[in-house]
């Protein structure tokens, strides 16, 4: 395709893209240098942007008790429910990719619904239910509801990837003499490998971030990191800001850090696309 | 060979099991529970039907979330859409390969963020006095104030604003990706018809990606439904009820301020209901 010749329209569109660019990262960038901010810095009515960096809010945040929990539960919650996403949402969604069947359509639209569920009509009968049991405010009852949340969404990101390794290489080694589990282990899950990461790498972001049942069926010893970062922040006003701002950038690493596995990810569900 | 293997059945049944009751217990729970009067402070509880149902037709406050919750959703999918085919249609125009990569991977960023700290990188960013977005308007107009998550007539488009933020950027990436997938053949005849660039985009190219971008604004409606994170950490459904869509309304009744368990449910079996059926229905016309 030749470009048209430069007009005024196309600079304009340039300066829309970089402003939009700007946005989209200026933000957080503004609120990870609040976090190196003393607090007379911050609270300033000409922002300022140079100053005396300090570390402070960041071992503040990092020595306090609750941070620490709530970051040990976001892990261990995220981890266990993305592990079983992975062990049972994988064959799943193998199956269906490989094995067609009359119910494949359901299946897939029964997962999809699974999204529909407004997360306060989950919630509720949740907490009601985990009380009754006595596992309300576990990491046990939250790992049990992620997983419904993680096994969903592995099986469906992970039925294109599936679908994507070429069906011949799989024929080859059934005549090789390999038994269906076997084609599954050895050659559909390492060909796949590329997308399936992403696909996991998705469902972790999305269960770290949740927070609306974590919320709900935490009371004081299952709190996620979200909810300790919300609660730092209903202490008023005088509350120093740099801190809040530290516990936004801590909680908001980990996702950011699959931030090249996911833009892959996207690359090649639209790659698969094209050819 | 294929065919004989025990695999599928292994593989999906109890996958499909668990999920199931994992999905269902809760749903069938939930309505359970709305027929009830249960309360967070007592144990007891007696059947009352539908009387919370009949409740909720008459509780001002619960017809005032529905309406913000309506708005709410028409305004982000609209916004996002608009942001989205936006940028993505710009990117494809006049970004190169290196440029569209690197502006792909900025995009991304927002939409990765936990919602807690979209929500709170704003709420500063807004603050009247200190916020770096409410700045340029302090300095124009030499320090007056301006704070809009606590204006009534605000506060829900500052909040939407997040919301766009995070999922018209990341559209913008997918946008410029189906744009990418489309055979060149089409644009070149347009070209030689002397068509300009808008007209080749709304005549030729997005008229082409109809289907996608319809997917898409689905399943921006799904998401649009999961506002809570946001208006809880950003405004608590203020000020007064004018951000308090139905899960923020549902959750102060059930949790904050009452403890109306049984209530709060009704409203969430009612939302559970018209969602499902929403879109369920959508989703079969989409694949049809």
């Amino acid at each position: 395709m030749k470009p048209y010749p430069t007009r005024p329209g196309r600079l304009v569109a340039k300066a829309i893209l970089a402003l939009a660019g700007f946005l989209a990262v200026f933000p957080l960038l503004w609120t990870a240098l609040n976090a190196l901010k003393n607090n007379v810095d911050i609270i300033t009515r000409v922002p300022k942007v140079i100053f005396t960096p300090t570390l402070a809010n960041i071992s503040y945040i990092l020595g306090r008790d609750s941070v620490l929990t709530g970051l040990y539960n976001s892990v261990v919650a995220c981890g266990s429910a993305v592990l079983i996403g992975v062990v049972l949402g994988l064959p799943a969604a193998y199956a269906v990719a490989r094995y067609p069947n009359r119910f494949a359509g359901d299946i897939q639209f029964f997962v999809l619904s699974l999204r529909f569920l407004p997360p306060v009509a989950v919630a509720i009968p949740l907490m009601v239910i985990w009380l009754q049991v006595g596992l309300y405010d576990t990491l046990p009852a939250l790992i049990v509801t992620y997983s419904l949340l993680t096994i969903s969404v592995i099986i469906w990101l992970a039925i294109p990837a599936f679908q994507g390794v070429p069906k011949e290489i799989e024929e080859a080694a059934f005549v090789d003499g390999y038994g269906a589990y076997a084609v599954f282990w050895r050659i559909a899950l390492p060909v796949a490998a590329r997308s399936l990461i992403g696909a996991i790498a998705f469902s972790f972001v999305l269960v770290w971030n949740e927070f609306l049942i974590a919320l709900m069926l935490s009371s004081s010893n299952a709190k996620t990191l979200p909810i300790v970062a919300s609660e730092l922040s209903q202490q008023g006003m005088n509350v120093p800001w740099g801190i809040l701002n530290a516990s936004v950038v801590l909680l908001s690493l980990p996702p950011l850090l699959f931030l090249g596995v996911l833009s892959g990810f996207l690359n090649s569900v639209f790659r698969q696309k094209k050819s | 060979m294929r065919r004989r293997s025990s695999l599928p059945v292994t593989f999906l049944v109890p996958t499909l099991a668990i999920l199931l009751v994992l999905s269902m217990v809760p749903t069938l729970y939930a309505i359970v529970i709305a027929l009830q009067n249960r309360e967070l402070s007592t144990t007891g509880y007696s059947w009352v039907w539908f009387s919370n149902f009949a409740d909720l037709f008459l509780d001002r406050r619960f017809l005032n979330a529905v309406w913000v919750s309506v708005k709410w959703e028409v305004v982000t999918v609209v916004a996002t859409m608009v942001v989205a085919i936006g940028l993505g249609v710009l990117m494809f125009e006049v970004a190169g390969p290196r440029l569209r990569n690197f502006y792909c991977l900025l995009f991304i960023i927002p939409v990765l963020l936990p919602r807690v700290s979209a929500a709170f990188v704003w709420k500063f960013a807004y603050h009247p006095l200190y916020g770096i977005a409410t700045y340029p308007y302090r300095l124009i107009t030499g320090g007056l104030i301006f704070d809009p998550l606590s204006k009534p007539a605000t506060a829900l488009f500052a909040v939407a604003s997040v919301d766009v933020w995070q999922w018209g950027l990341f559209f913008a990436v997918i946008v410029l990706k189906l744009l990418e997938t489309l055979p060149p053949q089409p644009i070149e005849a347009a070209r030689l018809d002397h068509a300009k660039r808008w007209q080749i985009h709304a005549y030729v190219t997005l008229p082409m990606l109809k289907a996608p971008l319809i997917s898409l604004m689905f399943v921006k409606m799904i998401e649009s439904l999961r506002s809570f994170d946001l208006i809880y950490v950003m405004t608590r459904g203020g000020p007064g009820v004018a951000t308090e869509t139905l899960d923020m309304y549902a959750f102060s009744q059930g949790f904050i301020e009452s403890g109306k368990v049984s209530y709060a449910s009704a409203m969430a079996v009612l939302m559970m209901i018209a969602t499902v059926i929403t879109f369920t229905m959508l989703w079969k016309r989409v694949q049809a």
